[in-house]
């Protein structure tokens, strides 16, 4: 992959050496394997008392603030709870008659009848109201940001950087610190889910105001417009498509994050319904509370994303004509409309969902725990803590030894070594550090390896600063004590993104070859991309209860769409020049895909993998609630004990490791496209 | 600055124009040319220093009501030449006065008012606005400059229908064929009633024969306008047939300024002649430029030739001749004398 006169061999020579200095020293110096707590800086400490300190300074204003916008919250909690329901439902319908026609119209009508007859309209209205009060919040303060970084080029990059910052903060850790700022209730959830759903509007409003054609900008200098009217008359328009997809994100973003604020409770949501129902193991209740969320998701995400799409908008008058005729159903029936929290029409499905899914885990029980054991004692634990101390008479049949382990690293060098013979020299290397790891596990790997093979990596990646950086990040982490949750973290997800990127790198594949195939996945892609983080916990609970298989379930059914579709689209994206040229060369479609279109597809899949593996660390955190060590746990539990110093620390580690692999991955992917001359 | 005290010079001036790409540029600059030499080799030692010269000392004048075509291929700097004159991008160093007006120390609001009052320009690639329709866009210059709807709307409708346009006021820009387009974009930039006309390649993005049809209709719109133009292009065959002068630029250098048949019949260095090679002089060199006015005059009569005619018609309507033929004015005066050995030897093309 890399030619010859390349760091890559050094490198990973180093990150050997490394390894197995640390593994043969361990016993002489113990501090190799297991970074000393009395070297650790009591930095959560620290934090939790500066935090303190700054909320306590900031909190008479902040509770001004959350009293001032307790107001629009109680507005709009009374339109969405007093308004009649099929007005509700009728002005829905309308809205998507106007985006897109008939189809959308019968997804408002469809959706919100759902939830209708779910019986919970009034937790999905609480929802609703907080989302609608969020998301003008997040609208605006994304918007100025992106035009202020627009205006003042000066501050764009760091404006920029703050915005990667931002993305990779998990979500809970917001809470703990505006839990203190702002008290329990509503108001936290609002503003968490305001600042979540902020970013994404100001990055597409940069982008948007970025790809203005220049030509275009000039044009409206030289038309004598002044710089506001420039702005307003010109540009903002003329990225008002790219806007659009940032008001799309930032609804999605907002909803996601309202019901994730459900676990601090106190507002009667749908979010907190899901966690309710969760917790009494009533499945079936929670599987229709998911659900409510996943349709409003899906009517919210489809119709602004129409919005984006210069589509043919609907009659208006018939948009009026809708609303027309739910008010005048209102005015009719208006004694005799049954009270939605009344209407218990689905329960019955959910009580059969619920007893059938007993009846199944009764009569499967023993095979779905075989399964989940099989993964855990095979593959999952061996990954975090070694073969060494996974590998147990009573589960594996025979106890690990000092003598297998010199086997297996002797197995691992003669492979490794033939591999270097043959010219790939790389690959052996990487061989040999592999079994290493195996043998050690993710959690346990020292410390000293773990800073040189981050720092050869990086050096290999991008150079020397990127290198620097990371190792300096990682080492904050270190003297922070917080190493060994971090590296807990990052041996669920790197199961997680591994499995994700093997199973989803097929997929994609095979979608790519087959587009008959794709016709189907990209739906269920859809579909799961649109489901707020939240719900995908409650199938994998239903089977598999709490613990680290059913998180890396989750984690994985989350994380694994970015690497289908990326994966797809770099295969298919291949020049169709390419392609004839290779033909007429006389290669055979399986030549064609390897020396081809994978090769051409490598940055694209990189950036998938990079998504992807953004995407399992933002889950991590979701999964901790239903039983994840690591910097997951230590965040959620920070919020139950309002422990601001732990939160933020422990956010702030777990958005370094998430920064460390999105930098790494990137320059790779940057490094192919410059190969590749892209 | 009052408009008529100028009428008499340049409706454009630009002197010792310098625009230099690059970190602190604004510095650089006048330590180099302190330092002397001549433009190229101040330039050479910005290029040392890793700064980008894209316009390099560049000085011109253009007439009122003058075609002033500014030729030069990619990467020569006529672009960013014109946008200096515009002011759209700030040059690092020299002159630019319009109307005798010096536009580099006008205000923001003073360059606004300009732009809406004086200026229009059109672009290659249209910058049409992609949400408003025909009509909004070429009234766009009017609403930002105040206007009411119904009066710009009134105002603009001659204009759309000058560049045959009438009937698609209500289309949007991606409804439009490329030609199209760029009738909006030209109509946009008239709608203003600029005195000075900026056109940066304004054809190239089109087909040959709509590229064509578009250039006489802009000869004829011309005439009907009486505006100063300053026109880009790096098709030499487009210089010559609309410009009444031709700025032949060359890495950020003005090489030779001159009439079309300046530039082809007496190019200043090979670089020029390059141009003119591929060009068929005959139909582009004028028989006044050949033409002897001193020593003996013929009689009135032969085939008639006229100082307008360009060769390749003299040459026609001489084939047969061997002695000096006399060119006529419109009166049928005898006002110089054009031997057919000299037309047959200014078309032929030089080998090298």
């Amino acid at each position: 992959m890399i030619p010859g006169r390349s760091p890559a061999v050094p490198a990973a020579l180093a990150a050997l050496l490394a390894g197995a200095l640390c593994l043969t020293l361990e016993s002489v110096a113990p501090w190799l394997a297991r970074f000393p707590a009395n070297w650790t800086l009591p930095a959560t400490d620290w934090a939790g008392t500066f935090l303190e300190w700054l909320l306590l300074g900031l909190k008479p204003a902040a509770r001004w603030f959350s009293w001032l916008l307790g107001y629009p919250m109680l507005w709009a909690n009374a339109a969405l709870g007093q308004t009649p329901w099929p007005l509700m439902i009728g002005t829905a319908t309308a809205i998507g008659w106007y985006l897109g026609g008939l189809p959308m119209a019968a997804l408002g009508l469809g959706g919100l009848g759902f939830v209708l007859l779910s019986g919970y309209w009034v937790e999905s209205m609480n929802t609703l109201a907080l989302v609608a009060v969020s998301v003008p919040l997040a609208l605006a303060v994304g918007g100025v940001i992106g035009v202020a970084a627009n205006e003042f080029p000066r501050i764009k990059s760091s404006v920029q950087a703050a915005l990667d910052v931002m993305q990779t903060v998990p979500t809970f850790a917001y809470l703990t610190p505006l839990l203190l700022l702002f008290g329990f209730g509503p108001v936290v959830g609002m503003i968490a889910s305001a600042i979540y759903a902020a970013p994404p509007m100001a990055r597409n409003v940069i982008l948007g105001l970025e790809r203005v054609d220049p030509e275009v900008r000039e044009a409206a200098v030289m038309s004598g417009g002044t710089r506001i009217q420039q702005l307003l008359l010109v540009e903002i328009p003329s990225a008002a498509r790219q806007i659009m997809v940032g008001v799309n994100q930032c609804l999605m973003a907002a909803l996601s994050m309202v019901i994730i604020a459900a676990v601090i409770g106190g507002f009667n949501d749908i979010g907190w319904e899901v966690l309710l129902t969760m917790r009494k193991a009533q499945f079936g209740l929670a599987l229709m509370a998911g659900l409510v969320i996943v349709v409003f998701a899906i009517v919210i995400d489809r119709m602004s994303a129409a919005l984006a799409h210069e589509r043919r908008r609907g009659d208006p008058r018939v948009a009026y004509g809708i609303v027309a005729l739910s008010v005048l159903v209102v005015l009719v029936f208006q004694a005799r409309l049954p009270d939605p929290s009344t209407l218990t029409f689905l329960d019955p499905a959910a009580e059969r969902v619920d007893r059938a899914l007993g009846e199944f885990t009764a009569n499967n029980g023993e095979a779905l725990n075989q399964f989940r054991n099989g993964a855990m004692f095979y593959v999952l634990l061996p990954l975090r803590i070694g073969l060494d101390e996974a590998a147990l008479p009573f589960t594996w049949g025979f106890q690990w030894t000092a003598t297998m382990s010199a086997g297996l690293f002797a197995a691992a060098a003669v492979a490794g070594a033939c591999l270097a013979l043959s010219g790939r020299a790389v690959s052996g290397l990487l061989l040999v550090i592999g079994s290493g790891i195996i043998e050690t596990g993710i959690a346990n790997l020292p410390w000293p390896f773990v800073l040189v093979a981050t720092f050869s990596l990086a050096w290999v990646a991008s150079g020397r600063r990127l290198a620097i950086l990371c190792v300096a990040l990682l080492a904050t982490v270190l003297v922070s004590g917080l190493w060994e949750r971090a590296l807990l973290s990052l041996y669920l997800s790197g199961a997680a993104v591994f499995a994700c990127a093997v199973v989803g790198g097929a997929i994609g594949l095979l979608c790519a070859v087959a587009p008959s195939i794709w016709r189907v996945v990209r739906l269920v892609c859809d579909m799961l991309q649109t489901i707020p983080l939240f719900v995908f916990l409650i199938p994998v609970l239903m089977f598999f209860q709490i613990g680290e298989f059913s998180a890396f379930l989750a984690i994985c059914a989350y994380a694994i769409v970015p690497m289908i579709r990326y994966t797809r689209h770099g295969l298919v994206m291949t020049p169709p020049e390419l392609l004839e040229a290779a033909v007429a060369s006389g290669a055979t479609p399986w030549q064609i895909m390897r020396d081809v279109r994978a090769p051409y597809a490598a940055p694209t899949v990189l950036l998938g993998l990079n998504q992807t593996i953004l995407y399992a660390f933002a889950m991590l955190v979701i999964a901790a609630l239903i039983g994840t060590t690591g910097l997951g746990q230590s965040i959620y539990l920070a919020l139950g004990s309002a422990d601001v110093g732990l939160g933020v620390s422990a956010g702030a580690a777990m958005a370094i490791l998430a920064l460390i692999c999105d930098r790494l991955v990137q320059a790779f992917a940057e490094g192919r496209r410059t190969a590749l001359g892209l | 600055m009052p408009r008529d005290g100028a009428s008499s010079g340049p409706t454009v001036r630009a002197g010792g124009l310098w625009q230099v790409f690059g970190a602190n540029a604004t510095v650089a600059l006048p330590d180099e040319v302190a330092l002397g030499g001549s433009s190229a080799d101040i330039a050479g030692r910005l290029l040392e220093k890793g700064l980008n010269p894209a316009v390099r000392g560049v000085s011109f004048d253009v007439a009122p009501g003058e075609l002033f075509v500014i030729m030069g291929l990619s990467g020569s700097g006529k672009s960013t030449l014109v946008r200096c004159i515009s002011r759209l991008v700030e040059p690092t160093a020299g002159s630019v006065e319009i109307e005798g007006e010096d536009i580099l120390a006008a205000s923001k609001a003073r360059m606004t008012e300009l732009r809406r009052s004086r200026m229009g320009m059109v672009f290659q690639h249209f910058g049409l606005f992609p949400h408003m329709t025909v009509l909004d866009n070429v009234a766009f210059p009017l609403k930002v400059g105040g206007m009411a709807r119904r009066a710009r709307h009134e105002k603009v409708m001659p204009i759309i229908e000058m560049v045959g346009l009438d009937g698609r006021e209500r289309a949007y820009p991606r409804e439009l064929s490329g030609g199209q387009r760029q009738r909006v974009g030209i109509a946009r930039s008239l709608a203003g009633d600029c005195t000075v006309w900026f056109l940066d390649e304004p054809f190239s993005a089109l087909d040959p024969l709509i590229r064509r049809q578009l250039q006489d209709e802009f000869l004829e719109i011309r005439t009907r306008l009486n505006t100063t133009i300053v026109f880009i292009t790096h098709d030499i065959a487009e210089a010559l047939k609309l410009a009444d002068r031709i700025a032949i630029m060359r890495d950020g250098e003005i090489v030779q300024i001159g009439t079309p048949t300046e530039i082809v019949l007496r190019p200043v260095d090979g670089y020029v002649s390059q141009f003119s090679r591929d060009v068929a002089r005959g139909r582009h060199a004028k028989v006044g430029s050949i033409m002897r006015t001193e020593g003996e005059m013929g009689e009135c009569g032969g085939p008639g030739l006229r100082a307008d005619m360009t060769l390749e018609t003299a040459l026609a309507s001489c084939m047969s001749l061997y002695d000096p033929v006399p060119v006529l004015d419109d009166d049928g005066a005898v006002i110089g004398m054009v031997h057919p050995a000299d037309l047959a030897s200014s078309l032929q093309v030089e080998e090298s």
